[in-house]
């Protein structure tokens, strides 16, 4: 779905690359988390993504990134937001109207939906982030969850094959985080790809399939999410925490001499330390 | 502070006109009220804007609006009344020719501001702007810059109270100055709320490229704005107020 | 050195928020404040520092009441870290920005001796001072705040989710900051944070509220292992912490990965369990 080959960017004004040789492939279906110290380029990979760099924001751009097949250097970035959904991170900014439907309503408007198909559209949206009783309400009366549901269903509204998301839950409570997590891998088991940037490498850990780590433009570690977590020192040495129980996996292979399995949540590791009990 | 240039929504006639309307009604209130040169008839044009608003049902918020505008009309009048010389003196150095020219002045500007705000009161800007691009053709980009500029109202104000507050926590006596000494020491704090805002429009660009901006035409809309019987109404309305105003 | 007495608030346009909170912080102590979103927590904060004055009841600042004096005055004292760094820099240089706090708060002090303190705060928080504060990262700018608040020595530091949106290093290295000022100069903190691992870690008490009332205050460690009361206020406690509630049978007092693993190993011991 996604193929980045050997990609640099240099944003104009910019005088060292914020990406570097980034080779990366997310197939269709899947589900990529990255994460990585502030800096690393996380954002700018994303923008690279979507299409936003280099149509946006421009820049020396090396190698390429299709998406879907199409080159985005090439492609419009109007084609491209019909196959790409992006959430920006400051979702003050991302949302445009001040009343829930017509943040929903303006991507379907652009990309002419038919008149009779809009209600429909509008309607399996909410429903899917789960708050098909907003529909009337002022944006400014929601909270920040609710405000996030509500740019991610303004995307969906448009029915994207791959959604991009920037940080989703970076201001929101733990509550609120596992909830648009939970949406967000209902959405992936119908069949959309999702690449997102996070912090909370504890709902990363459960629900991204794979991950890559990026530091100073380049990608670090990819592959399988629980194949990524076994490099702890790699982690570390980028500054990125594992979650602890995972920890307690490390700690235990190490002094055990046997390979545990590498828990990424608490029912994995209440089972295997029951499993060392026996 | 916050909410004043928020829509409060409503199924009152008011509401149910035609955007295009409601600019045109308030584009004659204000011509009206610069056209005319009688004191009874701008109090005429006020009563007009309050029984707006009561007809809107948003009675509470146009009272607001109305006590905040009577503060600045106050300092106004109060300016205008001590520097006018001309006239007969009635009392000191206040003369008739000022209380009448003042009293206009003051009344003026209440007539013109409050359906300016009432607009946003009763109108989602959303519809402000489609309608001002299907019905009056004006070019999508500069309805979409007009409307992002108003929504970000609220949120510069967010901001700024928020900067007020932090820099109060740290000591920048906020809460000890008063008038033009609070003004002047917001003056330095521009840098964070300008460069916050510039982040924020271009981010919002992005936004708003990304779903397909530049495919938008005149047709785009959902909504369909047609005239009522009620918009017809108000456009006779319209027109004998305006001739009213040249003939009176 | 904090004190809320019955405290009541509410906001104009809304439904009283905070009920009769009672609590005291003893000086040098370092608290957090925990509960789901709409508990109340921030309104609290805000309550301390007095940028919120009580309906009702009292709020004292060392016996002092918050309604007696204005906030700006008693920035020297009390010390306010916001989620957002970027409402409190307004300079362009990190110098220049924690010399304008120290001008504000100590002024009495004299350039010289301003500017000395500003160097001491500069080498402390590893900056030069020429950076730029808008060019840094979040969590530089996170840190530009915070050494521009330590650069006044306060008695008391409140922090409202002061590492929302940093990475792990980052935050790590400011709550590292603060643990140093808590432990060596006594200073009080109180803490809003949504991170139970960082609460965890540095928090020696906590304040756990819901629906604008405190529903218990303890020591941290108690707190969390209160199952009842962590879902009372849909708190969802420390991962080993649960995993040894979970557990049970002496594994509930393991709190770091590092002792659960020798819990693990002592119980195995014990067993004489083999491997393989």
């Amino acid at each position: 779905m996604i193929a980045i080959q050997d990609l640099t960017f240099t944003y104009k004004n910019g005088k060292t690359p914020a990406l570097q040789d980034i080779c990366l492939s997310v197939p269709s279906g899947g589900f990529l988390g990255i994460i990585g110290p502030a800096g690393a380029g996380k954002t700018t990979l994303l923008r690279a993504i979507t299409g936003v760099i280099p149509h946006h924001y421009t820049g020396d751009f090396y190698g390429s990134v299709h998406v879907n097949g199409m080159d985005t250097v090439d492609t419009s970035l109007d084609r491209l937001s019909g196959i790409t959904g992006m959430v920006f991170q400051d979702v003050e900014s991302q949302i445009i109207f001040p009343t829930v439907e017509d943040e929903i309503l303006y991507g379907l408007e652009n990309f002419g939906v038919p008149r009779e198909e809009i209600p429909l559209r509008i309607s399996e949206a909410l429903h899917k982030v789960g708050i098909p009783d907003l529909l009337e309400r002022s944006i400014a009366s929601l909270s920040g969850g609710q405000r996030q549901k509500v740019a991610i269903a303004s995307i969906l509204a448009l029915k994207p094959q791959v959604l991009v998301l920037d940080e989703p839950t970076g201001e929101l409570d733990p509550g609120s985080s596992r909830q648009i997590f939970t949406i967000l891998k209902e959405l992936n088991e119908e069949g959309v790809t999702i690449v997102l940037v996070e912090q909370k490498i504890m709902l990363l850990c459960e629900f991204a399939k794979d991950l890559a780590v990026l530091d100073g433009g380049h990608v670090v570690l990819q592959g399988e999410t629980r194949k990524v977590l076994t490099q702890v020192e790699k982690l570390q040495s980028v500054g990125v925490n594992c979650p602890r129980v995972t920890t307690l996996s490390h700690l235990l292979t190490e002094r055990i001499g046997r390979q545990q399995p590498v828990c990424v949540n608490l029912d994995e590791a209440e089972r295997m330390v029951r499993g060392l009990m026996k | 502070m916050n909410k004043l240039f928020q829509y409060v929504p409503g199924n009152s006639l008011i509401h149910r006109l035609n955007p295009v309307t409601k600019i045109a009604l308030t584009v004659v209130i204000c011509a009206a009220a610069f056209i005319t040169d009688h004191l009874l008839f701008l109090v005429c044009l006020l009563a007009i804007d309050l029984l707006i608003g009561l007809i809107a049902g948003v009675a509470g918020r146009t009272w607001s609006i109305f006590r905040g505008l009577v503060k600045i009309a106050a300092f106004l009048f109060l300016l205008q009344v001590l520097l006018t010389r001309a006239g007969n003196p009635i009392f000191w150095i206040i003369t008739d020719h000022g209380l009448l020219t003042a009293g206009k002045v003051v009344l003026r500007l209440i007539v013109v501001c409050m359906p300016l705000t009432l607009v946003l009161a009763v109108t989602r800007i959303s519809d402000l702007t489609n309608a001002m691009v299907q019905v009056l053709h004006v070019p999508y980009p500069y309805a979409f810059t007009v409307s992002t500029a108003i929504r970000f109202i609220p949120q510069f104000l967010e901001e700024m109270s928020g900067i007020m507050e932090a820099q109060t926590a740290r000591g920048v006596a906020f809460d000890q100055a008063k008038g033009f000494k609070k003004f002047s020491m917001i003056l330095p704090l521009c840098a964070p709320l300008l460069i916050s805002s510039v982040r924020r429009t271009d981010q919002m660009a992005v936004a708003a490229e990304a779903r397909g901006f530049h495919l938008r035409t005149r047709a785009s809309a959902y909504k369909q704005y047609g005239f009522s019987t009620g918009d017809l109404l108000t456009a006779v309305f319209c027109i004998l107020l305006l001739a009213a105003a040249i003939l009176l | 050195m904090i004190r809320f007495e019955d405290v009541s608030f509410a906001y104009p346009d809304q439904g009283s928020s905070i009920r009769d909170l009672s609590f005291e912080l003893e000086r040098g102590e370092f608290a957090a404040v925990i509960g789901a979103n709409g508990a109340g927590k921030s309104t609290t904060v805000r309550l301390a520092d007095g940028l919120l004055r009580p309906s009702s009841g009292r709020v004292l600042i060392d016996g002092e009441d918050t309604r007696n004096s204005q906030v700006s005055a008693r920035a020297r004292k009390v010390g306010f870290l916001f989620q957002n760094p970027d409402r409190q820099i307004c300079k362009n240089t990190v110098r220049e920005e924690i010399l304008f706090g120290l001008r504000t708060v100590r002024s009495e002090e004299g350039e010289s001796a301003l500017q000395a303190r500003a160097e001491r705060i500069l080498a402390e928080f590893s900056f030069t001072g020429d950076e730029e504060p808008f060019a840094l990262s979040r969590g530089q700018r996170q840190r530009v705040a915070l050494a521009s608040i330590f650069a006044a020595e306060p008695e008391v530091l409140i922090l409202d989710e002061p590492t929302t949106g940093l990475d792990y290093r980052e935050c790590c290295h400011i709550m590292d900051q603060i643990r140093r000022m808590n432990e060596e100069r006594q200073v009080t903190v109180m803490m809003v944070c949504h991170d139970m691992e960082v609460v965890l870690d540095y928090a020696s008490k906590a304040l756990v509220m819901a629906g604008g009332r405190l529903l218990a205050a303890g020591p941290v460690r108690e707190v969390f292992r209160n199952r009842e009361l962590m879902e009372k206020a849909s708190v969802l406690p420390p991962q080993v912490i649960s995993l040894g509630l979970r557990l049970g049978d002496g594994y509930e007092t393991a709190d770091t990965p590092e002792a659960m693993a020798e819990a693990v190993l002592a119980h195995r011991k014990k067993e004489g369990a083999s491997d393989e």
